[in-house]
């Protein structure tokens, strides 16, 4: 029944905003690393968003605001190196870890993030939105718009070159 | 290491089992490790409330950016209403006038019923509202009225005005010279603060305020109706600027006497019969150009 309501209707759009805006974002901020940026892309997405309610029904909505991001990003021609700096997740404390291994993990991590850094855009993008966003690889497929054997190689490579990577540094 | 079963893990499909034979290799549980870390990342968080603030400033209140632009198309169609209504209102209110050109004869009907024959290069003006209470016009040029049965009809001209209950009268305003011819009833001429009485088949001219002729007449109708302009004693002048009126021409004089007299007709429908019958009895010439231009020579 809601599905009828249109985008237009501030209460829906308001609802999709609240839904869908942190998925978004993560999502361009995993192209691009750039916080602003990203905020700004998102804005500009819900814009489109609103300025297309008549046209886009609200089951369309979320793939409609994915390919906007897209598009915006394509169009950006300034690719800059920028470096991901993730925030940790409150890990559950584990007991009484030995300060060597807590101290190796500190380490693991920073190198992984500088690993994840160093990814081609289009693996790091599939890469964290599976892991940090949780999406199977027929989301995946469904917002890069690409097909899921494509996400399986982009996957692969991402493992193969983080693992690489960490591997090499720990010599 | 088997492939498939990596990917069963991401995508969160791998039984225990599954799980186990890929923690047996060492490539798989290194990749294990890095996938189980990476899910403990997270972006840099922003500001949702925020940003939805913004993004509320430039979109959720368009609507009503909207709503007031739909108004104001309205406010558009009504001020276009307003103005047309007044204008109708205003027009309506205003003088009708009903105007001949050159070489033009009009016929109108006036709210009462009452004919009015402009000849050529006349007009009559009056009130269309008031016409029921007040029964005025004012002419300029020449006119034919057959004026319905009722109050008094009066026809204003700058050499007098004409009063009359219900006839068939003819009155031309032209230059100094105020002619008024009666059919039918009676009419009534004031000029000059004098006023005379023209009983049905009179004529009177007056000219320079002064009455030059009063005359009996044979016809029913003034002969321009019928398309031809008479002339009795009228000044060469006269003629000239009616021939002017009736063909819409330009007509040069060469030596020729202005102020002689002329006695006859012209017909309105043959330029050439026209100016025969106006050069011939004073022994005149005439030749016509190009570009409706008449010249008449005198006595050479």
């Amino acid at each position: 029944m809601s599905d009828q309501e249109t985008v237009c209707k501030e209460t829906v759009y308001n609802k999709l905003f609240q839904n869908l805006s942190p998925a978004i974002y993560n999502f361009i901020y995993f192209k691009c690393g750039d916080v602003a940026r990203a905020e700004d892309l998102v804005q500009e997405a819900f814009i489109k968003l609103w300025e297309n309610c008549s046209k886009v029904p609200q089951i369309k909505a979320k793939s409609f605001l994915y390919t906007v991001c897209n598009n915006a990003f394509l169009n950006e021609v300034a690719h800059k190196k920028v470096v991901l700096k993730y925030a940790e997740k409150t890990t559950p404390s584990i007991n009484e870890q030995s300060p060597q291994f807590v101290l190796e993990e500190k380490e693991f991590e920073k190198k992984l993030q500088n690993a994840l850094a160093n990814l081609t855009e289009a693996q790091r993008t599939a890469f964290l939105l599976n892991r940090i966003e949780g999406k199977k690889y027929r989301e995946i497929a469904e917002i890069l718009d690409i097909s899921v054997k494509a996400v399986e190689k982009r996957m692969s490579q991402a493992l193969e070159s983080l693992r690489t990577e960490l591997n090499t540094k720990n010599i | 290491m088997n492939e498939e079963l990596l990917h069963k893990y991401l995508n969160n499909e791998i039984s225990e089992e599954e799980l186990k034979t890929l923690q047996e290799s060492e490539t798989g549980r290194e990749f294990l490790k890095i996938a189980e870390k990476t899910a403990h990342f997270n972006t840099p968080g922003f500001d949702k409330e925020k940003l939805w603030e913004n993004l509320s400033n430039k979109t959720v209140s368009k609507p009503k950016v909207i709503s007031l632009f739909k108004y104001k198309s309205l406010l558009k169609y009504a001020a276009m209403l307003a103005l047309i209504l007044t204008g109708y209102f205003y027009v309506t209110s205003l003088d009708a006038s009903v105007t001949s050109g050159l070489a033009e004869k009009r016929t109108t009907t006036l709210p009462d019923n009452s004919e009015v024959v402009l000849n050529a290069e006349s007009k009559i003006v009056y009130n269309k509202k008031s016409w029921n209470k007040k029964r005025t016009l004012s002419l300029q040029g020449e006119a034919y009225f057959k004026v319905a049965k009722g109050k008094k009809f009066d026809v204003e001209t700058n050499l007098g005005t004409v009063s009359v209950l219900g006839t068939q009268f003819n009155v031309q305003s032209r230059d100094n010279r105020f002619m008024i011819t009666c059919y039918e009833g009676l009419v009534e001429v004031t000029f000059n603060n004098q006023s005379l009485q023209l009983p049905a088949g009179n004529k009177v001219i007056i000219e320079n305020g002064e009455i030059t002729a009063q005359n009996q007449i044979s016809i029913n109708n003034p002969s321009w109706i019928l398309d031809e302009s008479t002339f009795d004693n009228t000044e060469f002048k006269l003629v000239i600027n009616e021939l002017k009126r009736q063909y819409a021409i330009q007509v040069n004089l060469e030596s020729v006497n202005n102020s002689q007299r002329f006695t006859g007709a012209f017909t309105h429908t043959n330029l050439e019969d026209a100016l025969k019958t106006i050069t011939q009895p004073l022994q005149l010439t005439y030749t016509i150009g190009e570009n409706n231009l008449v010249t008449i020579y005198g006595e050479q």
